[in-house]
This record gives structure tokens, C-alpha cells and sequence, in this order.
């Protein structure tokens, strides 16, 4: 099975590059047939990579121990669904993870795009081929999952392709198993939808590369890759909530991000985008930034790649770097010949891309973006910095007085956190202001509910929060924005009531319908609120308690009493599991118990670390966080780690809301909307987003 | 009574300088010997009150991780000193030093704010200004461009009621939009 799967790997890699050498030569000589081909190559390259990756997922469940990858990540114990999620649970599996999704998105995109796009479309099959034989020399020749374990004479174990010389093959009869703290549905989904939102973003860098080789530089790329940047953003909004979801259940600590390098990664490109997804609106409604646009849809490609070499490199000491090998060096050449590359091709086009650039407004939404984009970048440059500065620091101390230093929440709360509120200040005003200008009344009539809402907002935040100023700042600003959607609603569904007779809901459903841009947009913005909500409530206002009880005593944290009861154990085939009981009390009422526990796994990988059960109370107020630390004895006392996290479930609900307002931005309803607003695309008629 | 006022003293005179703080400690050793002078009154610290300093400090050795939540050895013994000095009455703000002293910044999560080290604080702040001065700079140039022929005319647009077309093309196009379909 796995012969068949390298097999598969080196047949996809001889395609892959046979068919870049097609797509262009089809290309530069006009020959459609050889396009063709060059497409025909991509399926075959997708076909190989998926029998690859189905002949690992089979090694994986049919625990074939001789593949080192096999024995480092499953084991006897563990479960089905564990065995397969350990596809993409290790380094060489998930770039071959990697591979298969980048093969997935190269289809699906070239099913789609086909007939539309006759020009662009053999560079973009290059493209996205060129990217699959980079992940697919690095899964051959750097981390290849079908390596198996030998034997040597003097007893030693390497990994190899081929038996080395005098080696026999190893014969385990366990494998260590994935490591248990990545044994959670959070963390078997998380990364699934990350790869989803990185890879995803390939496929407009694709055809920004597409749009530039054949100097096809007008509208009809951009409204292309509308979709395929929003579907993977979206994955990537999930794959990081969920990313915080994870670290929140299982890690023990209260928290949700610590801003470790491998969260940041996975941070930066989502940022970019982000502000890729406005700007390009500019262009698409008034054909500037041309130049802008490219750098940032490049920046948000490369930045996905950089995030990868990062966490898998080992340059940087990260506390959830599970994949780590010497796939550096392969990363490094990727990201400087890219770099060099996209340069030398953006210098080349630049008088293409120059645009003739009129505002009419500095109050306007056109600057309202540029400056959200301003932010965007900003906040990802200090991450970036502040994620490398171990880096920088040591290259300095060389010549300056200065230490090795790694910044941790602190630095990045205090450096971000300012950005972060005055982004969500201008992301609640753009929608107020007009396109191209926004006159004085206007601006009365579209802010003054807005502002005044803030300030209520504020002003009960000011009240109920202990009157401390940025929390204060914090709930003014999401007041604010949350008036601007709430008007924003509200009046279109009065014009719709007005002029077509509709009640409010069904004018506010065909409002959402027949604008999904916009009204989706909004939406996403109101869930953005909801996590700025939760963690403004979770960072300020977070209790914690700790205690060695013994049964009978108690713990108090805020309004919560909590009585030990006492230590359970049991088992199951993959774990033991000690569990405490504890009797909870919420403003001297009975709430029930909580049972935190410890599972100890039975895997090589488990035994030197058990996993903690958090019991989460979650609520919409608060939620009750009970970690088992420790006992001793036989469980006569135990200690406890207690902590009252306010608001947090909104940071789930707002991600929820996020995917949601997504969906209605991108779902493929349109039809009636674009043709109805066909004929102005560069007037003020264009669908408003 | 006269403990009491020893210790204050002592409090005072902790962190005031490396030379300073080794003439504490050896008082404190003295101290220690000189069994009427022995400040161990202080109860011994909570783990509330241990873990209230110890959110404040990160762990030296793992990237980010909060000193109250490591659970490498190296970190627990570290606990033990705060526990330790919380016990002879040291105050928060004086032991969080005495780590910064003894393992670098990097037990604040934070670069400290002296030296070269201001530049880490106030490079993200002057990167932002330059970039808003140089987007405001450059907008207010393109609001003084020509109108570009293609973006020149938003009243050519016919579906765009005039009255309501200055600023709030919003509604406008709500209009619009409800005028076509009917």
C-alpha cells in the first residue's frame, strides 16, 4: 500500500511538472491543445495525490508500523477517528494534507473557471501546478510519510525510502500515537479548516499572477476571485476561532490566545487578506489601487507560506510547534524565489497597472478603507516583528546593547490592542460614509444614532465594568458599530416597507437576499463586534482562584462556591481517567456539579503527559472554567485552578455569526442582483458591498 | 513591634540598586542568624496570592507561556521562590524585579522601556503616524486629480434619483433597485 502511495507521489510530481511546461507552452505559442493538456495534467497530478493520500489514510487505519510516520502517530490503543485525523496530525502527513487540498482547490477552480476564463486560464493551471510540485518535491524528497523504519546491525532505528545498507525492516508492534493533548474534535477540525483558508488563498494569488503574465488587468479577475478569496477567508476565520476553541478547552490556562508563533502564523495572512477583501472593492468600483492590490493578495499568499516555514522550521521556539524538521531550507528557497519572481513580474507590469487616481472626497469610503487597510497591515507588520524578534534580537545583540528577547501577551496586547479598537471604529464608520464623498448632512443623519448609541453603550459599560477607561472605550466603539448596522437595517427595510408593502421581516430577508454583499458584509461586522466583546470582557474582567482543598472544603471565585467532593477513577481502552466532583453554588443556589478530570494516556506519547478535562460551564453572561490541577495521596486533597470568564461564549457565537454573514455574502444567489445592476459596473449603480 | 519596623525598612531598601540589594541580603542572612531579628511573621502566602504574581511573569524557557501555568519543574520552582518571598513580605512590583534581574525581560512578556529598547515601543506608533500622514498625503493629492472619464459621472447614472443621490447612494440604490423590479 504504500509502494503504491510513493508511486503515486513521484507519478503526480513527473505530471505536475510536465504539464507547467504545457500550460505555458500552449500559452506563448497559442495552441489550445496543448492548454488542454496542460489542464488534463492538473487532473491526473489531483487524481495521483488523492490515491497517495488514500494509501496513507489505509497505512494509518491498518496500522502498518514499518512506515515511520505510522508508528509515530497511531498506536493500538487509539481510536479510528484518531487514527485517520492522524493524516494531517504530523509533519509528513500534513504537508501531504497539504497537497491533496491545494490539489482539491486547483480542481475545483479550473472545473469552475474553465469557459470563463480563456486567457487567463493556462497561467493560472501553471500556477497552481507549480505550487503543487513544490508541496509535492517537498513530501518526496524532505518529509515523505511512506518512509519506513529499518533496523542496523548495532541496533539503531533510522528512517528511509530504501532499506540502507545491512538493514533489515523494523518490526514494531506499537506505535507511539498522536500526541494526546492534539486528541480533541477541536483539534482534528481546527487544522483542516486552516489548510482550507491558506491553500484556499492560492487560488487568487494565481490569478493575480494569471492577470499580470497576460496583462488582462481590468475588472474580470477581480470579480473572479471575489468568491475564492471570501470561501477561504472564511475557513480561515474558523480555522482560527476554532484554533481558540481548542487552546480555551483543552490547555488549562483560562485563555484562548497567547500569541505564540504558530497562532500568529496563522494570524497574518488572515489580516492581510482581510484588508485585501476591502481594498479591492476600491478597484473593483473605481479601478484604483491596482498596484496595492497585488502587493497585498501576494503579501497574504506569501505570508501563509512564511506562517508555515515559521512554525515547521524550528526557527522559532513555539510551545504548539508538533511538526518540526528540516523542511526549512526548502521553505526559505520557496519564499525568496516567489518573492524575487512576483517582483520582477509586478515591476515589469507596473505601467499596466498604473491607474488614473481621483478622489472626490476625503470623506469618503474609499479613504475610510485605505486607512482600515493601513491598520491591517500595521497590526500584521508588528505581529510579524514581534513573532520574530527572537530572531532580530539575537541578530542585533551582535552589534547593539541590546538582549535575546521574546515578547509574549503583553507586548503584542499593548501594541495591537489600540489598533484593534480604532479598526473596529472605522469598520463600524465606513458603511456610513458614501462611496466617492459624504456631505455634512449626510453625515448628521448617518452618524448621529451611531455615536449616540456608542455612548450609551459606553456609558452603562462605564457603570456596570468597575469605570475603567479602555473597557469604557472598548463597549462605546462596539455600540457604536453595532447602531451603524442596526440603522443601516433598519432603513432599508423601511424603503422596502414603504414602496413595496412587505412587513418588517420579510423586507429585511429580501434586503439580505437581493444585497448579500452588503447586508452579509454587515453581518460579518456584527460578529466581529461579538468577539471584540468577549475579548475585551475575558482580558479585563477575568477572575481566577486557586486552592489545595481537602474534601468537604471550599473554593470561592466571584459569585461561585465550589465544595470538593472527592476523586473517582476509572478507564478506558485509550486512557485512565481521575475525575473530580465538585458541588457548585452560584449566589448561595445550588448550581449542580462540575467534574474536571486528568486523562492519562496509555500511548509512548501520553505517558509523561496527561491531558486536563476542563469543565466548562459556558454561559452568555460568563462562563465557569474548573481545572483539576493535581492531588495528592489517594485524593484526600486535591487543587484546583477556578476561573469566571465573562462574555467569552460571545467569542464562539460571533465566529459563528462571521461564517454566517460569509455564507450570505458569497452564497450563489445572485443571478437577478447582477443582472439588475449590470449596466453601471463603474458608476455608482455597482452592487454597493 | 520592632521587627516590624526593620522589615519596612528592609522593604524600602530592596531594589534600589544591585550593591544595595546585596547589603539587604546580607542583613537578611544576619538576620537569619540573629534569632530575636527573625522576620517570619507573615503567614505563609495563599496560592491566590502566588498566582497573582506569577500571571504577571512568563515563563523564561517556553515562548509566551504565563509563569502561573507552566508546568515545567523549572517553573514550579519558580513559584516557590515568589511563595518564598511573599512569605519575608516582599511586595509584588519588587519580586517581578528581582526575576527580571535574575532571568532578563523576557520574564515580563515585554521589552522594558530604557535604552535601545524604547524603540520596540515606539517604532509600531511612528510606523502608523508616517503611514497616516503619507495615505492622507497622497489622498489629498488625488482629490485634487482630474477626474478620471470613466469615474467622472455619477450622475450619468440615470437609475439614481437625484434628490437622493448626493452622499447616500445607499438608498439610492435601494430606490433603484425597487424601481427596476417594478
Amino acid at each position: 500500500m504504500a509502494d503504491l502511495g510513493l508511486i503515486a507521489l513521484v507519478i503526480a510530481f513527473v505530471v505536475a511538472l510536465v504539464g507547467i511546461g504545457m500550460n505555458l507552452a500552449g500559452a506563448w505559442l497559442k495552441r489550445p491543445a496543448l492548454v488542454v493538456a496542460g489542464r488534463n495534467a492538473l487532473y491526473v497530478v489531483g487524481g495521483f495525490v488523492a490515491l497517495a493520500s488514500l494509501a496513507l489514510v489505509l497505512s494509518l487505519v491498518s496500522r502498518d508500523y514499518s512506515l515511520t510516520y505510522v508508528a509515530n502517530q497511531v498506536s493500538n490503543t487509539q481510536s479510528l477517528f484518531y487514527n485517520i485525523s492522524s493524516f494531517w496530525g504530523g509533519q509528513a502527513g500534513s504537508l501531504l494534507f497539504w497537497t491533496l487540498v491545494l490539489a482539491g482547490f486547483s480542481v475545483a477552480v479550473t472545473l469552475a473557471q474553465w469557459k470563463r476564463q480563456p486567457v487567463l486560464r493556462p497561467y493560472v493551471t501553471a500556477v497552481l501546478l507549480g505550487m503543487l510540485l513544490f508541496f509535492l518535491s517537498v513530501v518526496i524528497f524532505v518529509a515523505n510519510p511512506f518512509s519506513r523504519l529499518w533496523l542496523m546491525p548495532d541496533g539503531s532505528m533510522p528512517s528511509a525510502l530504501f532499506a540502507p545498507a545491512g538493514a533489515v525492516p523494523a518490526q514494531l508492534t506499537d506505535g507511539s500515537g498522536l500526541n494526546p493533548i492534539l486528541q480533541n474534535y477541536w483539534m482534528v477540525i481546527h487544522p483542516v479548516m486552516l489548510y482550507l483558508g491558506w491553500i484556499g488563498l492560492t487560488v487568487p494569488f494565481a490569478f493575480a499572477v494569471a492577470a499580470l503574465a497576460t496583462r488582462e488587468l481590468g475588472n474580470d479577475w477581480v470579480r473572479t476571485i471575489r468568491r475564492w478569496t471570501l470561501v477561504p477567508w472564511m475557513f480561515l476565520t474558523a480555522g482560527i476561532l476554532m484554533g481558540s476553541q481548542w487552546a480555551y478547552v483543552e490547555l488549562g490556562w483560562g485563555g484562548y490566545w497567547a500569541w505564540d508563533p504558530v497562532e500568529n502564523a496563522s494570524f497574518l495572512p488572515w489580516l492581510t487578506a482581510t484588508a485585501f477583501l476591502h481594498s479591492i472593492m476600491i478597484q473593483e468600483r473605481r479601478g484604483m489601487l491596482k498596484v496595492w492590490n497585488m502587493a497585498l493578495i501576494f503579501l497574504t499568499f506569501q505570508l501563509t507560506i512564511v506562517g508555515t516555514f515559521i512554525t515547521r522550521s524550528g526557527i522559532i521556539e513555539s510551545v504548539h510547534a508538533f511538526a518540526q524538521s528540516d523542511i526549512g531550507p526548502f521553505f526559505l528557497t520557496f519564499i525568496v524565489t516567489t518573492m524575487f519572481g512576483f517582483l520582477a513580474l509586478l515591476g515589469w507590469r507596473l505601467p499596466d497597472l498604473r491607474s488614473p487616481n481621483h478622489l472626490d472626497s476625503m470623506v469618503s469610503r474609499e479613504s475610510a478603507f485605505l486607512f482600515n487597510n493601513l491598520i491591517l497591515v500595521g497590526i500584521a507588520v508588528a505581529t510579524l516583528f514581534g513573532t520574530l524578534y527572537p530572531i532580530i534580537s539575537d541578530a542585533l545583540s551582535q552589534i547593539l546593547p541590546i538582549e535575546h528577547m521574546s515578547f509574549a501577551a503583553p507586548w503584542f496586547n499593548k501594541v495591537t490592542g489600540p489598533l484593534f479598537v480604532l479598526l473596529i471604529g472605522l469598520m463600524g464608520s465606513a458603511p456610513l460614509l458614501g462611496w466617492r464623498r459624504s456631505s455634512k448632512e449626510t453625515l448628521v443623519k448617518n452618524f448621529t444614532f451611531p455615536l449616540l448609541f456608542g455612548l450609551a453603550i459606553g456609558a452603562v459599560g462605564f457603570w456596570l465594568g468597575g469605570q475603567k477607561l479602555y473597557p469604557t472605550i472598548s463597549y462605546a466603539v462596539a455600540g457604536f458599530v453595532v447602531g451603524g448596522i442596526l440603522q443601516e437595517f433598519y432603513r432599508g427595510a423601511k424603503v422596502r416597507r414603504a414602496s413595496k408593502g412587505e412587513n418588517w421581516l420579510v423586507a429585511l430577508s429580501q434586503l439580505l437576499r437581493r444585497n448579500q454583499r452588503r447586508y452579509g458584509g454587515y453581518i460579518v461586522h456584527l460578529g466581529v463586534v461579538m468577539i471584540m466583546i468577549a475579548i475585551v470582557g475575558v482580558n479585563v474582567y477575568q477572575s481566577e482562584g486557586q486552592a489545595n482543598l481537602a474534601q468537604g472544603e471550599t473554593i470561592q471565585v466571584e459569585n461561585y462556591v465550589l465544595t470538593f467532593n472527592g476523586l473517582t477513577q476509572s478507564a478506558t481502552p485509550s486512557y485512565d481517567s481521575v475525575e473530580a466532583s465538585l458541588q457548585v453554588t452560584r449566589n448561595d443556589r445550588s448550581a449542580g456539579t462540575v467534574t474536571p478530570a486528568m486523562h492519562f494516556y496509555r500511548t509512548v506519547a501520553g505517558r509523561d503527559q496527561p491531558t486536563n478535562e476542563i469543565a466548562i460551564r459556558m454561559g452568555l453572561a460568563e462562563d465557569l472554567y474548573v481545572v483539576l490541577a493535581g492531588w495528592e495521596g489517594t485524593g484526600q486533597t486535591a487543587s484546583f485552578k477556578v476561573y469566571v470568564n465573562p462574555m467569552m461564549s460571545w467569542m464562539w457565537i460571533g465566529g459563528v455569526v462571521m461564517l454566517l454573514g460569509t455564507l450570505a455574502a458569497v452564497w450563489p444567489h445572485q443571478k437577478e442582483t447582477e443582472r439588475v445592476l449590470a449596466p453601471a459596473p463603474a458608476a455608482r449603480g455597482a452592487q454597493p458591498a | 513591634m520592632n521587627n516590624h519596623i526593620k522589615h519596612s525598612a528592609v522593604d524600602r531598601l530592596w531594589g534600589k540598586g544591585r550593591w544595595q540589594r546585596a547589603v539587604v541580603a546580607i542583613c537578611i542572612a544576619l538576620a537569619l542568624v540573629v534569632p530575636t531579628a527573625q522576620a517570619q511573621e507573615n503567614p505563609p502566602p495563599t496560592l491566590d496570592q502566588i498566582q497573582a504574581v506569577a500571571r504577571e511573569l512568563y515563563c523564561p524557557l517556553c515562548n509566551g507561556v504565563r509563569l502561573d501555568n507552566c508546568d515545567l519543574q523549572a517553573c514550579v520552582q519558580m513559584r516557590q521562590v515568589i511563595s518564598d518571598r511573599l512569605a519575608a513580605g516582599v511586595p509584588k512590583e519588587q519580586i517581578k524585579q528581582e526575576f527580571v534581574a535574575q532571568y532578563g525581560p523576557v520574564v515580563l512578556g515585554e521589552p522594558p522601556r530604557e535604552g535601545l529598547n524604547w524603540l520596540i515601543w515606539l517604532l509600531p506608533v511612528v510606523a502608523l503616524i508616517g503611514g497616516a500622514v503619507w495615505i492622507f498625503m497622497t489622498l489629498r493629492g488625488w482629490t485634487k486629480a482630474p477626474a478620471a472619464p470613466a469615474s467622472a459621472a455619477p450622475a450619468a447614472n440615470p437609475l439614481a434619483p437625484s434628490a437622493r443621490a448626493e452622499g447616500d447612494d445607499y438608498l439610492a440604490q435601494v430606490d433603484a433597485d425597487l424601481q427596476r423590479l417594478e
